[in-house]
């Protein structure tokens, strides 16, 4: 029942979507009339995710949907997080934020009505597209033909809050560059002033703080759910999310620009349609499951014909309008050999490189194996021989670039800028050199604290501090850019100081991590509600009188028969403690023990990209 | 050249969805790559037989004749499923060599394995360090190899064997 | 003595002294060799994780041979090519530079020229 109020909502949805996109043709809404349709196609698209949801929690295994990716044993919140733990149900969910977004939209006031309608409309054809892929390749909605009492479970890597906060996220990331894409494309359409721009910037940025939260949020998972010790795999998947990423950061900065210079709108409405393309190009890649990767998703290929043919069509008809309708060119850039703008397309001209080499990089595999039948990996390596150095003359820039005029080549205060730089370099390599001499590690240390420096000096040498709104504002990019040194700081810590010990141990041995005693208490086994679980208990600083306690082990799940590993991880401001229980050989378990410096530093880092992204939005 | 710029996309698009459109129309599977040794020559490999260790095959001995060589293991289930297929397989083709590699099997456990499901090949070789399978390239139980008369392998296979795989790839090879 | 002397004998000793961290980092023991190469080793049987993170028989084995083959004194370019010929270019997270790939690793610094040559012709436009 439940099952086909949902369905039908989705096709009553997809049928107004269709009614708004011949209005433009056939017959004239008003704007009251159209805004309604709008929100109504939204809500009917709600109705229907949340009759898969309310399905997932009732555990109605008469969908079949439910049937293959649930079970009645399940905590409520995988039953809800389960709706998108499935390909059908991510899909709803993937288009029930496009419906989200729309709705929002729809609100926006001081933009012009025709504008606004025409950027809902291209929006409608979105709908539709990824509506059509649903009901006609992917129907979480389909009804189960046998009648039972269980379902077969979901995957226990998703059972996990990761699931529950990780798709919803970086979704509306992916998603929310839909918006811009519209706009960017109705900007074209109808040759409008500039006033599309401050729209545009208002949700570029929006998009890219979800998707910054999403990938941070993934990563997290990622680090401590496989229980590798790492936070970034340069898997594939994680590539997907990283190019709209950084070709949305390349946008937001662009947008900046639009202050000071005018010819820089083509480029912008460019990056509009790529950012959007990435994220569409992403949801194939992952769909179609034509690339190996650790987020093994399941795969069909016929729907990845179908959802290559929706890429074909957004970004063709993106890049296609673009061709045909470029916008005007107005004056030239003011391009000197150093100020605010030409550091600013330094860096998008990096950006675009990084994001570039990333999307071979990606899809180069299936390149060869096409022309040669032979496959080749393209992995980590690659991207961190490649794109790190790409990035890093964009990061020294970037830590002088808020404080560099418009117009001139001069800075204020350079030789400020140019003392401490050298004071900082000295201190580092005198510090790194102390410790172990490792190129990267000091080339990342160094940027990640020049960035943060930079920025600490030009808020105090620039700006009078007031703790008011709108001074946070104005600081709002040195925040952001101190964020992003903190980040470098702590991937470059945890990365190239990793430390790792391997023990063989037996339960009631001590042994030493970095000069702290831990204790190998013993191993217990529970039952939990839908697993088994294995832990080690280990008690770490024994010596002292404020001791961890720190569980590492496996979860056994028997209903799909899967092992998976749990990592302790004992979280302290300056490095993390993780460990890894491994097999049992003659009565002594293998215990890896890794030191992942600063890791915290990556998030607090990302906590504070988020926020300045959030800041931002609020900015005029 | 400004119409130059503004093309670029559109051609890359173009190349992108004209690979991945034949990537997914010729199903390839993303989990098995093709081998690295196909069209190459036998690696050289020496193994003595389960039931009789001075009884040897060598690379040589695959000369002048077509041969399977099957890579299994009593402790690997999917080799369970496929094995009466070889037993067909032996009937319908009397001239094909069947050389199976016990892959890192306990000598009982494997002569238990093919005394209740039977023993189709013609020769067992004994791969209890897994050396062979690591000179062949094989990283997952069950896989499949064809050597023609050149001692060239002509075909792999990964996984258990089905009939359909039988008839459509491995027969007209035969 | 002059004080450039000083500046000289401070100068020689500091690049000694980074020249003998680097060296000593060089020469690293098997384990730690083994692991950066196995790092950058695929598990075939796994998704996308590196032989040195994965557990997987297969990994086990592969890490047994590459040490085997490291005391044995073979260098770390003969045990790749040894392990692509068996498993396939597939194996290697880090892929080689050959013909089919030249364009692979050739082309980020294709477009950072091309961008180069952008800003140049951008920059000057506005100083003629």
């Amino acid at each position: 029942m439940i099952s086909l109020i949902g369905f039908l909502s989705l096709v009553f949805a997809i049928g107004i979507n269709f009614y708004l996109l011949l209005s433009r043709y056939i017959f004239k809404f008003k704007k009251q009339r159209f805004n309604f349709f709008i929100r109504l196609s939204s809500l009917l698209t709600l109705l229907s995710f949340f009759s898969l949801m309310y399905a997932y929690v009732t555990s109605d295994f008469s969908n079949y949907n439910v049937f293959q990716n649930s079970h009645s044993d399940k905590p409520l919140i995988y039953k809800i997080s389960g709706t998108w733990g499935n390909h059908e149900g991510s899909m709803l969910l993937w288009l029930c934020i496009l419906s989200i977004f729309s709705f929002f939209f729809s609100f926006t006031k001081n933009i012009e009505d025709n504008f606004q309608k025409l950027t809902l409309i291209i929006q409608a054809f979105l709908h539709i597209l990824f509506g059509l892929f649903i009901v006609l390749t992917s129907n979480p909605f389909l009804v189960n033909s046998i009648l039972v009492n269980e379902g077969l479970g979901l995957n226990p890597i998703l059972q996990d809050p990761g699931l529950a906060i990780h798709p919803p996220v970086l979704y509306a990331g992916y998603v929310g560059y839909s918006i811009v894409f519209s706009i960017a494309i109705a900007g074209l359409f109808q040759n409008a002033d500039d006033e599309w721009l401050y729209v545009a910037k208002k949700w570029s940025l929006i998009s890219w703080t979800f998707l910054t939260g999403g990938i941070a949020l993934g990563s997290y998972w990622a680090y401590y759910e496989l229980g590798w010790g790492g936070w970034w795999f340069w898997d594939p998947v994680e590539n997907i999310s990283l190019m709209p990423w950084i070709a949305g950061l390349a946008l937001v900065h662009s947008l900046i620009m639009v202050r000071g210079e005018q010819a820089i709108k083509k480029w912008i409405v460019f990056l509009s349609i790529l950012c959007f393309s990435l994220s569409v190009f992403g949801t194939f890649l992952v769909r179609s499951g034509i690339l190996t990767s650790v987020h093994s998703f399941a795969a069909d290929s016929s729907r990845g014909v179908f959802i290559l043919l929706i890429f074909f069509i957004i970004t063709g008809f993106g890049f296609l309008v673009f061709l045909l309708k470029e916008p005007k060119k107005s004056n030239s850039l003011n391009l000197l050999f150093i100020n605010k703008v030409s550091a600013l397309v330094i860096n998008n001209i990096l950006m675009i490189i990084a994001t570039l080499t990333i999307l071979l990089g990606t899809i180069y595999p299936i390149i060869i194996e096409v022309l040669y039948n032979k496959r080749i990996s393209v992995g980590g390596p690659y991207f961190n021989s490649t794109v790190i150095p790409i990035m890093i003359p964009g990061f020294l820039l970037m830590s002088i670039a808020p404080i560099l005029s418009w117009q001139t080549s001069k800075i204020k205060s350079s030789k400020k800028y140019a003392l401490s730089f050298i004071i900082l370099s000295i201190v580092v390599l005198l510090q790194s050199y102390f410790l172990n001499f490792n190129t990267w590690g000091f080339v990342g240390l160094l940027l990640g604290l020049w960035i943060i420096l930079a920025s600490i000096i030009a808020i105090l040498t620039s700006y009078k501090i007031k703790f008011t709104i709108k001074f946070f504002q104005i600081i709002n990019p040195h925040i952001a850019h101190i964020g992003v040194g903190i980040a470098i700081i702590g991937i470059t810590c945890s990365s190239v100081f990793q430390n790792e010990l391997d023990f063989n141990l037996s339960e009631g041995d001590e042994f030493n991590v970095n000069g702290k005693k831990v204790l190998f208490e013993k191993i217990e086994t529970t039952n939990e509600t839908n697993f088994q679980a294995l832990r080690g208990k280990f008690l770490f600083n024994i010596e002292s009188n404020k001791i961890n306690e720190i569980k590492a082990g496996k979860n056994y799940y028997p209903v799909s028969k899967i092992i998976t590993s749990e990592a302790g991880i004992l979280h302290q401001w300056n490095r993390d403690i993780y460990f890894i229980l491994g097999d049992q050989k003659n009565n002594e378990w293998f215990v890896r023990v890794l030191i992942n410096p600063f890791v915290s530093f990556i998030w607090l880092g990302v906590i504070l990209m988020v926020y300045s992204g959030l800041i931002a939005v609020t900015r005029r | 050249m400004n119409r130059i710029f503004l093309l670029t996309p559109l051609i890359v698009l173009l190349i992108v969805c004209i690979f991945s459109l034949i990537y997914l129309l010729t199903g390839k599977d993303p989990n098995k790559p093709p081998s690295a040794l196909l069209n190459k020559s036998v690696p050289i490999f020496e193994s003595s037989s389960l039931y009789n260790s001075n009884e040897i095959i060598k690379t040589k001995d695959l000369q002048n004749k077509k041969t399977l060589i099957n890579f299994f293991a009593s402790w690997c289930s999917p080799c369970k499923v496929e094995h009466p297929l070889f037993f067909e397989i032996r009937k319908n083709y009397p001239e094909l060599y069947l050389l199976g590699f016990n892959h890192k099997d306990p000598t009982l456990d494997a002569k238990k394995y093919l005394k209740d499901d039977g023993n189709p090949y013609h020769f067992v070789g004994v791969d209890s360090d897994g050396l062979i399978a690591l000179e062949f390239g094989v990283f997952g139980l069950p896989e499949t190899y064809l050597i023609n008369e050149e001692g060239t392998i002509i075909y792999k296979f990964m996984g258990p064997l089905t009939k359909d795989i039988l008839k459509n790839e491995i027969a007209p090879l035969l | 003595m002059k004080l450039h002397h000083y500046f000289k004998i401070i100068f020689i000793k500091f690049f000694s002294l980074i020249f003998f961290t680097l060296n000593v980092y060089a020469i690293e023991n098997i384990d730690e060799k083994v692991k950066s190469l196995t790092l950058e080793l695929r598990c075939m049987t796994c998704q996308n994780q590196s032989i040195y993170d994965s557990d997987a028989e297969f990994s086990n084995d592969i890490k047994k041979i590459v040490k085997q083959k490291l005391q044995q004194g073979k260098s770390e370019r003969e045990i790749k090519k040894f392990l692509v010929e068996r498993y396939g270019e597939y194996i290697l997270f880090r892929p080689l530079i050959n013909l089919n790939n030249i364009f692979l690793w050739s082309f980020p610094f294709i477009l950072l020229i091309f961008g180069l040559f952008f800003l140049l012709i951008k920059t000057k436009k506005k100083s003629v």
